[in-house]
């Protein structure tokens, strides 16, 4: 859980930063949009009446002033220095045109600013108009003005004459330029209050998603009882709402699973129980007829023996079936002990008298663990009961120390190993990985076997409650191997 | 592949939609723009004794040239004339009459008018040429010239016919009908008037003038 937080806190394109992102797209093109048209049309207004103020203070600065036909030379400089010292909004620089005159309010008679096109529109058609020139990143605004008089009272007559005003438009640039800074140092705050709903968004979707998160995991590890708190009405409480309907249907369907397993178990555990008693009676009278039998004909006498080794058997499958009973109802207790270990196996292989030549044993002395005695003996005793009847003899018992993982530094995981290795023709692959399952026959044609079908499963149940393993295998020149494994805990705690 | 794709659309289009609206910070420079009518100067003429004669600027056009024909004596306008401009005519009364315009026209621009650039189309006459000028129905004036009028070009012909006009009345919009010495004739307004276009600012009058003298010959 820790690691999967730290996951999603790395995450770069993770579902907040792309809330994030796309509210600051959002947000920033729409301010953005905003902040262009409103410079855009503030800019043309602002412009607009600059222009339409210099063109008609220039229109009327020039109505107020009189010429005489033809222009003289003279004193023309001296008027045009006086229209342009009246200039609006800005000061301006006036120049005239007549004929081959060329005159002007400054110091050059013929500006450098005003473009032909504007020259050809005055000459061509008796109407003011004007131009804005950008000239070295520097804006003009030029304005030509066509002159008419009066030579009759219904009777207006061009009067050759063209005056032409330059003037700089540099406070309209700062006004302009103002309008920009505005507009930018409105958006970037903009941006960044958009964040605010930004982060609200990502997280009122972030919390119930970290939640139902959580609750997975926590039912994953087992807990079916978890549930997320629903809040609200939208997506994600249904979701929530799913969720938690999903939960409890598979927690009532595991809870009946465990309860019809519980019941099967209880039920064999009970059967092995009441078929005990019986047993028991029937046993003692098999043993009296056993006795008698050589008194009787032989076809009773071979009935008698039959019944007599079919209820053994029976005796020991009820008692197998009472063992995996406890195990299944973990009912099975280890009753470790500091043990020799070859003591132990030696032991086993007296009591069931496999002390001639068919078992052979390589146990070197010495070897001491905490074992369950009892349990221990049922797992040998399985298995070399195994080997004899299923594999061939000799059957080999071998015993030796390992530690597991060892390093020059760390002693490792020191495990105690028992191998029972026949003689036989080995194992089918195909029956390995079943070889441990309860009454599976390794030889479909052979129902009836010698054992109960449970002394495998048994033997690992057993191994198990050691905290060990136990594995089949086949040995290269034939023959099968079941090695078990158990970890020498003593040693541990000595060293 | 595709994801990449509609990626690369989608910033497209945000360039392309970026472009128009970021574009063109600061002043831009725009084509000529047409503002309102022309500006309308006061040139001081009196139909009583000033005349207007057309002579040809530098640019092929016609301009306009306000004579007076006050003698030196007179109290008004002496400051703006030199000695012998005045015309020589007994005339103290009415307007200048056509054929005394014609014959100023025809002695060509005066060192003033040649100051400022302007000459005339017409060629040198003879002085003591007669000009015959009659005034018919309809506002159709006929004029008898002292030269040929094959060979003139065409700002000659304005050159007379203006003139003509603007001597005859107060809005020079008569139809002229010249001949020439040599029997040919031609036919023309002057159509330089800007008087009914409407889109010239009618401004009140700086001064008051006399009322117009259509009517008179």
């Amino acid at each position: 859980m820790t690691s999967g937080e730290q996951r999603s806190r790395v995450r770069v394109f993770g579902l907040r930063a792309r809330l994030l992102l796309a509210f600051l797209v959002v947000a920033a093109i729409s301010a953005g949009t905003t902040a262009a048209l409103t410079y855009r049309e503030a800019r043309s207004a602002l412009l607009q009446t600059a222009q339409d103020t210099a063109v008609t203070s220039f229109r009327d600065r020039v109505q107020q002033t009189g010429f005489s036909l033809p222009l003289p030379r003279e004193d023309l400089e001296g008027v045009l220095r006086d229209i342009a010292r009246m200039g609006k909004p800005h000061p301006w620089v006036v120049f005239a045109e007549y004929g081959s005159i060329r005159a002007s309010s400054g110091e050059n008679p013929v500006s450098t600013v005003i473009t032909p096109e504007l020259r050809r529109a005055a000459r061509a058609n008796p109407h003011g108009s004007f131009e804005r020139v950008v000239k070295d990143g520097v804006p003009y605004l030029t304005i030509a003005m066509p002159t008419v008089f009066k030579a009759g009272p219904d009777s207006v007559l061009p009067s050759g004459i063209v005056l032409y005003a330059v003037m700089r438009m540099t406070d309209e640039q700062l006004n302009v330029d103002a309008l920009l800074m505005a507009g930018r140092d409105g958006a970037l705050p903009g941006l960044a209050v958009a964040l605010i709903p930004g982060l609200i968004a990502a997280r009122s979707v972030l919390r119930p998603v970290r939640k139902l998160r959580q609750a997975a995991l926590s039912m994953g590890s087992g807990r079916l009882d978890t549930r997320i708190p629903v809040r609200g009405s939208d997506e994600l409480a249904d979701l929530a709402r799913t969720f938690n309907e999903s939960t409890g249907q598979l927690e009532r369907s595991v809870r009946e699973l465990r309860e019809a397993e519980e019941r099967a178990r209880r039920f064999a555990s009970d059967v092995s129980h009441e078929l005990r008693t019986p047993l028991a009676g029937m046993l003692a009278v098999t043993e009296v007829l056993d006795e008698d039998a050589d008194g009787l004909d032989a076809d009773t006498a071979r009935a008698v023996r039959l019944i007599s080794a079919e209820t053994g058997k029976l005796a020991v499958l009820v008692e197998d079936l009472m063992e995996i009973s406890r195990f299944d109802a973990r009912a099975a207790e280890l009753n470790a002990d500091e043990v020799d270990v070859a003591e132990a196996i030696r032991k086993t292989l007296q009591n069931r008298h496999w002390t001639d030549d068919r078992v052979r044993v390589e146990l070197p002395d010495g070897i001491r663990a905490r074992l369950d005695p009892r349990r221990f003996d049922v797992v040998i005793a399985n298995l070399v009961g195994n080997a004899l009847r299923h594999g061939g003899a000799p059957v080999t018992v071998s015993l030796h120390t390992e530690h597991l993982g060892a390093e020059a530094h760390s002693p490792g995981t020191a495990v105690l190993i028992t191998e029972v290795a026949d003689s036989g023709p080995g194992i089918q692959p195909a029956v390995l990985p079943h070889i441990f399952d309860r009454f599976y026959k390794a030889d479909a044609a052979r129902t009836r076997s010698a054992g109960s079908g449970l002394g495998l499963a048994i033997t690992l149940e057993n191994v198990k409650l050691h905290g060990g393993t136990i594995r089949a295998g086949n040995l290269p020149g034939g023959g099968a191997v079941f090695t078990v494994e158990i970890p020498l805990h003593t040693e541990e705690a000595d060293g | 592949m595709i994801r990449a794709r509609t990626r690369r659309h989608a910033a497209a289009v945000a360039v392309a939609a970026a472009v128009p609206l970021l574009g063109g910070c600061g002043i831009r420079g725009t084509d000529v723009i047409e503002a309102g009518g022309p500006a309308s100067i006061q040139a001081f003429v009196n139909p009583d004794y000033d005349m207007l004669l057309f002579f040809r600027s530098p640019d092929g056009g016609l301009n306009p040239v306000v004579r007076t024909t006050v003698p030196s004596d007179a109290v008004f306008g002496t400051e703006y004339l030199v000695s012998g401009e005045v015309e020589d005519s007994g005339v103290t009364e009415g307007p200048v009459p056509t054929e005394k315009v014609v014959r100023s026209l025809l002695a060509g621009p005066r060192e003033k008018d040649r100051a400022a650039g302007l000459s005339t189309s017409l060629p040198a006459v003879r002085a003591g040429g007669t000009v015959a000028v009659e005034r018919s129905s309809g506002g159709r004036v006929t004029a008898r010239l002292p030269l040929a009028l094959k060979g003139l070009d065409s700002t000659a012909l304005r050159q007379l016919t203006c003139t003509i006009a603007y001597s005859q009345g107060g809005d020079g919009k008569a139809v002229v009908e010249l001949t020439g010495q040599d029997g040919a004739t031609r036919s023309d307004t002057c159509g330089l008037d800007l008087g009914n276009t409407g889109n010239v600012p009618t401004e009140t009058e700086p001064r008051a003038r006399p009322t117009p003298s259509g009517t008179t010959g």
